[in-house]
This record gives structure tokens, sequence and C-alpha cells, in this order.
């Protein structure tokens, strides 16, 4: 008895290491994965000279929201310009992109069309081989002129295979009687696209418009490839421009010399144009987060 | 004709989505041409001199050393990446499902799934906020404890390691929801079978856990290895640049393909992805094959 006792205690000693190691794992990588955005958030709101001198810290130093003064007094415009653009090609791409999907998804997710599964393998493949970078860049440039247009940053990442076997798994999830009663009362495809299929999928559609929309507002290879006038930079592109000078005269390639004659964004104007990148992120995350979680889940049992 | 007939309106529905992928990636395929030819503006694709596999000669045994060397990076980069990005994101899922309290777990994931939604260029700016010479905070630390500062951005031996983690970083939290789903299907009575005959919770998870999570991380690991010669360019270039210092260390073929796009031509940087795409394919198709194996004939695609 007294034997059985102890064994007992034993094992939840061990139970309540284990549970106690699985607090401190996950508040630890919650730690890491969000120290790094306090610290940006921190360092714009800091006093440059206290940034300079003390370097970057988890909070404020001399709390101050003059880099925000400063960034909209001085590149206002220039900010407020690549805002636009992020938000026209996010909002016009993620339109497209919903239309486009959801009426191939909803097509090849009907039982009774003969060559959905021709279609799913066109849609496949290109998922397996694709013609690599130059060619795709040669075609865009020379065939569709795409240099320089907004429709380089909307037209090539309108349609994602991925998103679309996403959206076949909702509408699949669509009970098949709805759409067959539906036939018998007259209505086309188009109608039971329009007023079944698409209503009873709304939580699937935000969630594929949703991912939709994190690519098209996170996009600045687009924007890399075809974009040179600044004034078509979007947001995305526009941190990368500011980034990338920084890179170069800290690495040393660029002499001193030559550097004193660049004029270098300060450390706290760097962290200020990541925030503004971030910012709708930051406040539409506790609504959408849910959405991704869903769509990954989804996606994660169809494998 | 008749199924044509029939189905019109579905068929109509499909023509959007396909034209997309004909004009982005089938079109392109005719460009391909190009990598077997020595390509000049006046004569166009088909018009160009014919040289045969010259254009992939050079990029194996071209004395830059390149191509070998940009092979090597992109391999050695994703092959870490894929050990540890499967590693780190189940360690995450199998101690989630130990910890309880709807707050702390509501406010944990959403703090680890929050770098998934930063663009690679914003995970540029915080690689930087920590590895900046002057100002960074390692540096700072590396200071404060006593030891020399050093200059990250001018020494190449430590990129690779610092990529690889970042890419850690931005999907774990991804990743983890995905063993997490998988865990969602587990048959309960199996655990409350061995916690009746006295396993611990070590045990469950050794016992019971890993093994039932081994075909998610088997598929998942083939899809990455079916990629494997694929670089993130994007990664890369967000958190690099095209600073040259680390240039050799961290240039992957895709990073490469842009760079010499210019510098090279275009008939040489086609051979390179072709290559690289041709390598996809037969991976892929080996993948899915193995995956087909493991899971009851389902393959990846």
């Amino acid at each position: 008895m007294e034997k059985m006792r102890t064994h007992k205690m034993h094992i939840s000693t061990g139970d309540f290491l284990v549970k106690l190691f699985a607090y401190l794992f996950i508040a630890f990588i919650a730690v890491v994965c969000l120290y790094p955005l306090i610290m940006v958030l921190s360092v714009s709101f800091s006093d440059n000279l206290a940034v300079t001198k003390y370097g970057y810290s988890a909070l404020p130093q001399a709390f101050t929201l003059d880099t925000y003064r400063y960034l909209f007094a001085h590149s206002g415009m220039r900010i407020l310009r690549s805002y636009i653009v992020t938000i026209g090609i996010t909002v016009i791409g993620t339109f497209g992109s919903m239309l486009v999907t959801s009426m191939i998804s909803f097509a090849i997710s009907i039982k009774d069309l003969k060559y959905r599964n021709v279609i799913a393998y066109i849609c496949n493949f290109t998922i397996i081989f694709s013609a690599g970078l130059i060619p795709w860049y040669y075609v865009c440039v020379n065939w569709y002129h795409l240099m320089d247009s907004y429709v380089a940053l909307i037209l090539p990442s309108m349609f994602s295979v991925w998103n679309m076997f996403l959206m076949r798994t909702y509408f699949q999830a669509v009970p098949v009687s709805l759409y067959e009663s539906a036939k018998l009362d007259g209505a086309s495809y188009y109608q039971i696209y329009f007023k079944i299929a698409l209503p009873l999928s709304k939580t699937a559609l935000l969630t594929v418009g949703l991912m939709y929309a994190l690519c098209y507002w996170n996009d600045w290879w687009n924007a890399l490839m075809f974009i040179n006038d600044r004034d078509k930079f979007p947001l995305q592109y526009f941190l990368y421009n500011i980034l990338s000078n920084v890179n170069a005269i800290s690495s040393g390639r660029i002499p001193s010399g030559a550097a004193a004659n660049i004029k270098l964004p300060s450390e706290t104007v760097k962290m200020a144009v990541t925030v503004i990148t971030i910012g709708p992120i930051i406040f539409l995350y506790p609504f959408i987060q849910k959405y991704f979680v869903d769509g990954i889940m989804t996606g994660a049992v169809k494998e | 004709m008749k199924e044509f007939r029939k189905n019109r309106q579905l068929y109509i529905m499909c023509i959007p989505a396909l034209v997309l992928l004909l004009l982005f990636a089938y079109i392109p395929m005719a460009g391909i041409w190009m990598a077997f030819t020595k390509y000049n503006i006046k004569d166009g694709i088909f018009g160009s001199p014919f040289v045969g596999l010259q254009n992939f000669k050079y990029f194996f045994t071209g004395s830059t050393g390149m191509g070998p060397k940009v092979i090597y990076n992109t391999l050695y980069i994703n092959f870490f990446g894929l050990i540890f990005g499967t590693i780190v994101p189940i360690l995450i899922a199998i101690n989630f499902n130990e910890v309880k309290g709807k707050v702390f777990k509501k406010v944990t994931q959403s703090a680890m799934f929050f770098p998934y939604f930063l663009s690679w260029v914003v995970v540029g700016a915080i690689v930087y906020a920590f590895f900046s010479t002057d100002t960074g905070m390692i540096n700072r630390l590396l200071s404060g404890t006593g030891h020399d500062i050093i200059r990250w951005y001018a020494e190449k031996k430590y990129w690779k390691g610092i990529i690889i983690t970042a890419d850690i970083w931005k999907w774990c939290g991804y990743n983890s929801i995905i063993y997490m789903a998988a865990m969602t299907n587990f048959d309960p009575s199996l655990y409350e079978a061995a916690t009746v005959d006295g396993a611990s919770r070590f045990q469950r998870i050794c016992y019971i856990t890993l093994p039932l999570l081994k075909p998610t991380v088997v598929i998942l690991s083939l899809m990455s290895i079916g990629r494997i010669f694929f670089g993130d360019f994007g990664m890369i270039y967000g958190i690099v640049g095209n600073n040259s210092l680390l240039y050799d260390e961290v240039a992957v073929i895709d990073t490469y393909v842009y760079s010499a796009m210019r510098s090279l031509g275009f008939s040489y940087t086609t051979a390179i992805g072709l290559f690289q795409s041709v390598m996809g394919l037969i991976l892929v198709s080996l993948s899915n094959h193995l995956a087909k194996k493991v899971n009851d004939g389902e393959g990846l695609f």
C-alpha cells in the first residue's frame, strides 16, 4: 500500500515537471516571437539621440512622438502615396482574386463536371513545374509591357492554386442536395454560385480573402521586378529602399567619406516606417487571426 | 462536345483563372528556349543562335565557381531550415497541448503566430535592429558584458545561421498550427487507456503523440524536399538586400539568377532556372511517390 502511494507520487512529480516545462517553453517562444516587435515599436517612439547613445531596447527611451512628426513633415506625401498604392492594389487585387478563385473552385467542386480533374491538373502542373524567373520576367516586360504599370503589382499574383484547392475543400462541404434541388427548380449554375454556394461559404471566403489580402499587402517582389518610378512604390518596397541604403553603409561598402554625403534616415525613422508598414496588421490582427488559423487547419487536414 | 454544352456555365467560370495561368505560367514556358541559345535582342528568343548545353556547362564549371556555391548555399539553408523548422514547431505543438488556461493559450498563440504576418522586408528591419553595428541590441549586449563588438553586416560567416533562425522565427507559429490540427484528430481513447495503464505524461507524449505525428512530419518534409532547390528570394533579399560583402555566403540560386540577369544575360540565367525547375520536377515526383506509400495511396497532389 505504502509502496503504491510513493509510486503514484513519483508519477505526478514527473507530470508536474512536464507541465511546468510546457508552460515555460510556450511562454519563452511567445516572448521570442513578440519581443522584436515590441523593440521596433519602442524605438519608433524613442528620442533618436537616446537610441544612438544607448542602443535598441524594449522600452522607449525618452518617449516622444518627434520621429513620427518629422516623418510626416518631411516625407508625409511620399508615405501617403505609397499607402494609397498599397491599399489600392490590396483592395483591387483581393477582390479580383476572390472572384477568379471562387468561380473556378466552385466549378471544379461540382461532381457533374466531367473534366474537373483535367482542369485541376492544369492548375497543379504550374506548382510542379515552372518556366523560372527569367522567361516569366521576359514575357511580362517584353510581351505584356508591364514595366512601371500598376497592373504588374496586381495581375501576376491574382490566382493562387493553393488557395483554389483550399476553397474547393470549403465548397465541397456544402451539401450537394441543396444544389440539386435548386437545379430542379430551374436555377442555372451562375445562380447556384451566387445565391447558394457563396452565401453558405462566408467564413471560407473571408479566410481565403484575408490570405490574398495579406499577400498583396506584404508584396514587394513584383515592385522590385517591375517598378522603377518612385511614385508607384508600394509601402513594403518603400521600406525596402530605406533599409537597403542603410545596409550598404553599415557594411562599410560605401566609403565613409561618401557615406557622409548621403543623408541617412535616423534609427528611429527606420523603425517608425516599419511600424507604419505593419500598423494596419497590428490593429486588425485580433479580428483576423482566427480566420488564418481556420484556413491553415482546413488545408492541413486535407493533406 | 455534349459535355461542354451541358456544363457551359461551369467551364466559363474556369476561364479567368485559366487565362491567368496561361499568361503567367504557360506562355513563359516558351521562353525556356533561351536556355539553349545565346540570346540577343535583335534576333529575339527564337532567332538567336543555338548553343546546346553551353549555358548549363558554364553554370556548373564556370571559373567564378558561383554555380556550385549557390547550389550549396541553397541546399544548406533549406536543409537546416527543414530540420529545425520541423523540430521547433513540433515542440511548440506538443507543449501547447499540455498547457491549460484559455487566456494563456490565446495570448501565447497570438504572439507565436504574429511573425507569419510580417513581410520579409519587415523581418529585415527587425534583424537590423538586432545586428546593426552601432545601435544593434546584440552589440550593446556584447559591449555591456565586456566583449568586443562585431561588425555583423561585414562578417559573412554568421549569416547562414541568422537567416535560418529568422526563417524558423517567421514560420514556427504557422507550422505549429498544422501539427496542432493533426493532433486534434488523434483518438482520445488512446490517451485514456494509457493513463489507466499508468503511463506518465512524458510517456504518453513519447509513445502516443510522436508516433501519431509521424505521417504529418513525413508529408510536410517531403513537400519541403520537393522544393529544396528553390531558395526563398524574399527572405534573402529582405534580410541582406544586395550587400556585396555577404553576397557569397547567402546567395541562393534564386538571388543569383536575379543579380546575374543583367550582367550575364538572359540565356545563362534561364538555363539556371531550368535546372532548378527540372530538379524540382524530379524531386516532387519522387516525393509524391513516397508520400503515397506512407499515406495510404494519397499523394501530395
